[in-house]
């Protein structure tokens, strides 16, 4: 078996995922440890150009495969033209993303290969020849490490954002794979959800005049990816209070996060969700606004890089876990902020 | 319609976990409970009853303990459970997990297999592809919404890039996200109930699966270790609505983010 590292790229719809840099980018790194080679496996359309976007984060080859077929079936002509490939090359181990697209391909693909899968990671290195991931558990408090037993290719699952992104530069090798045909009994895409699902993913709710609240389309995507994260919580008092989070969430570029509470409240779509049973985060900063600081919550963003917390009650749990602890009112300093964050991006 | 729910045991979230000297996460049966996002499993099972009639199966693998578990799904409305339990199963991985799972769906029979989006005790999410990868079945994943009409599921789902709209043929596999229902509580009445349903139990020897294809021994991992995080963070606090804003700002400019 060779010591090679592939990395996985998420295309969808000839759109390649950031993660697949993050992924391509450790892939390099680990294969330079290891005397190994790196390589990504863009499965879709428009492999070109994803291939092109791969090699600039290091990866020496690419192994394409174009076909519409990936966009239009969920999971198994990816797993199929996957494991081809691992069974013809071989790789040590597949860094894979740890998102809904990635879960559904690494779970087939394991079960195929009954290959070893560890998910969750957010760190892997080599450390005397062998590779070894460590997976947070317990909120992050402790750090498990893993190992793989056989000799055969590993599966891991990355959370997002675990790798950064490093354009190094380089042209990798192209090789085309032929794609698999439809599979017989397959789950078939028919469709974005239209008008209904597109309602429902970025419906705020109603403001106190009556108009509607929109979250504008930069925002609503990507929450895992996203480097800033600026959530809300019960504390916000309605769906109202998610314009003032949205607000100054366009003004620095962020995602938007929230509570369970405010989702079960109905105030924000559940795509929106962070903590145990939502997603799980790892931006640069991520700014709390009227959140208690629940385990549940801490679950999912316990990692970010920067914890900045707004809450009136001094004894928030939040304010023990956070890099940056207010107490004030979040109705008077959100509004201020966004406005002080516009000021100091026109003038710079 | 037969229709199973995969359900795992999981701990009580709110509850403290620890590592055994094993290295396994120590499961005290007090703190069990039915993973949180197999209620929506559960409910969904039953709300597709209750449009096409048949039966609703709870299906878990785990001690022999959950059985108590079950009785809670059981409660909810489903009609009857099946615990897969064995000695040999402790340790068991994505992949041993889904080979025992496949098996017990290929003995009970299904139209509609419904399962959560993840375990919350270890966020995997695997565990249902990997079913339907050994089973030869699609998988119609991440389903926000869930219509069954003549032999097709129709799903919405959430994918990465926003909501999407899939079918299969029956037999298909679902995993549901916390969006598509909202999950009943028990009545007193079906707690009643419950207690008479039938749990069967069966073992790895039952399904025909060798002690090597799950368990400790099947396990594609292991763990090497684990250590303590330093959650250390900062903790400097500002007092009061006058300046706030402006010393959050400044905290972004001096970390460099602004
Ligand atoms: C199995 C399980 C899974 C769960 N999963 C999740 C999960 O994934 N994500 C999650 O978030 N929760 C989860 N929870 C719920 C969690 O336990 C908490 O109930 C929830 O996080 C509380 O949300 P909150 O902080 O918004 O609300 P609260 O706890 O009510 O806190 C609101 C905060 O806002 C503050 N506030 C009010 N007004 C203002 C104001 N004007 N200015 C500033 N501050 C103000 C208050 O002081 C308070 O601290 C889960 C629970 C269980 C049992
Ligand atoms: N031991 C188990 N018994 C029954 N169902 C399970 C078990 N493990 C996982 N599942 C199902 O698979 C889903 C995803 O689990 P996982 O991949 O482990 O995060 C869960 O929500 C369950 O529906």
């Amino acid at each position: 078996m060779a010591n090679d590292i592939w990395a996985l790229a998420e295309l969808t719809d000839g759109r390649l995922a950031g993660i697949s840099l993050q992924l391509a980018s450790k892939a390099a790194e680990l294969a330079r440890d290891l005397g190994g080679q790196s390589a990504a496996v863009a499965l879709g359309t428009n492999t070109q150009a994803a291939a092109g976007e791969l090699g600039s984060c290091g990866v020496s080859a690419v192994y394409a495969s174009e076909g519409a077929v990936y966009d239009q079936y969920l999971g198994q002509p990816q797993s199929e033209a996957l494991a081809g490939l691992i069974q013809k090359h071989q790789p040590r181990l597949v860094l894979i993303g740890g998102t809904n697209y990635g879960r559904d391909i690494a779970g087939r693909l394991a079960a195929r290969l009954g290959a070893g899968l560890v998910y969750h990671v957010g760190e892997v290195a080599v450390e005397g020849g062998q590779v070894v991931m460590s997976v947070p558990a317990f909120g992050g408090a402790q750090a498990v490490k893993e190992a793989f037993t056989g000799a055969g290719t590993g599966l891991l699952l990355a959370r997002p954002n675990a790798f950064a992104t490093q354009r190094v530069g380089g042209t990798p090798a192209i090789t085309q794979e032929p794609a698999p045909a439809a599979p017989g009994t397959g789950a078939r895409l028919t469709g974005t959800a239209g008008a209904e699902g597109a309602a429902e993913a970025g419906h705020l709710g109603k403001a106190p005049n009556g108009d509607d609240i929109w979250l504008p389309a930069a925002t609503q995507s990507k929450l895992e990816e996203a480097q800033i994260v600026v959530s809300g919580g019960r504390g916000l008092g309605g769906p109202q209070g998610f314009a003032q989070i949205e607000a100054l969430a366009s003004a620095l570029g962020a995602s938007v996060g929230a509570s369970r509470a405010a989702v079960d409240a109905g105030w924000i779509p559940y795509a929106h969700q962070v903590g145990q049973t939502g997603k799980t985060v790892k931006p640069t900063v991520y700014i709390a606004c009227g959140i208690s600081g629940a385990v549940q919550h801490k679950a999912g963003m316990g990692t970010a890089g920067l914890i900045i917390a707004v809450n009136k009650d001094k004894d928030a749990p939040i304010f023990s876990f956070c890099d940056l602890g207010v107490v004030a009112d979040l109705n008077v300093v959100i509004p201020r902020l966004t406005e002080l964050v516009k000021q100091r991006k026109a003038g710079a | 319609m037969k229709i199973v729910v995969c359900m795992k045991e999981t701990l009580d979230t709110t509850k403290e976990k620890r590592f055994g000297p094993d290295m396994r996460l120590e499961r005290p049966k007090e703190n069990a409970i039915i993973n949180p996002f197999d209620e929506y499993t559960i409910e969904e099972g039953l709300r597709q009853q209750e449009k096409h009639g048949g039966e609703v199966i709870v299906l878990c693998m785990g001690p022999a303990t959950a059985t108590d578990t079950i009785r809670r799904a059981l409660a909810m409305g489903a009609d009857r459970g099946v615990l897969v339990t064995d000695p040999a199963l402790g340790g068991s991985d994505a992949v041993g997990t889904a080979r025992v799972l496949a098996a017990a769906l290929t003995r009970i029979g299904y139209d509609l297999a419904i399962f959560g989006s993840a375990a919350a005790d270890a966020y995997g999410g695997v565990v249902p592809a990997a079913v339907a990868e050994l089973l030869g079945a699609p998988l119609l994943s991440w389903a926000g919404k869930l219509d069954v009409d003549g032999g097709t599921a129709r799903i919405q789902r959430q994918a990465d890039i926003g909501t999407q709209t899939a079918e299969a043929p029956l037999p298909a596999l679902v995993s549901v996200v916390k969006a598509i229902n909202d999950p009943r509580y028990p009545s007193m009445k079906g707690i009643m109930q419950s207690k008479k349903k039938p749990v069967d139990t069966m073992t790895l020897a039952d399904l025909g699966l060798a002690a090597g294809q799950a368990g400790a021994d099947g396990a594609g991992e292991r763990v090497l270790g684990a250590t303590a995080v330093s959650m250390q963070r900062k903790g400097e606090m500002y007092l009061g609505n006058e300046g706030a804003a402006q010393r959050i700002l400044d905290f972004l400019i001096e970390q460099k983010v602004l």
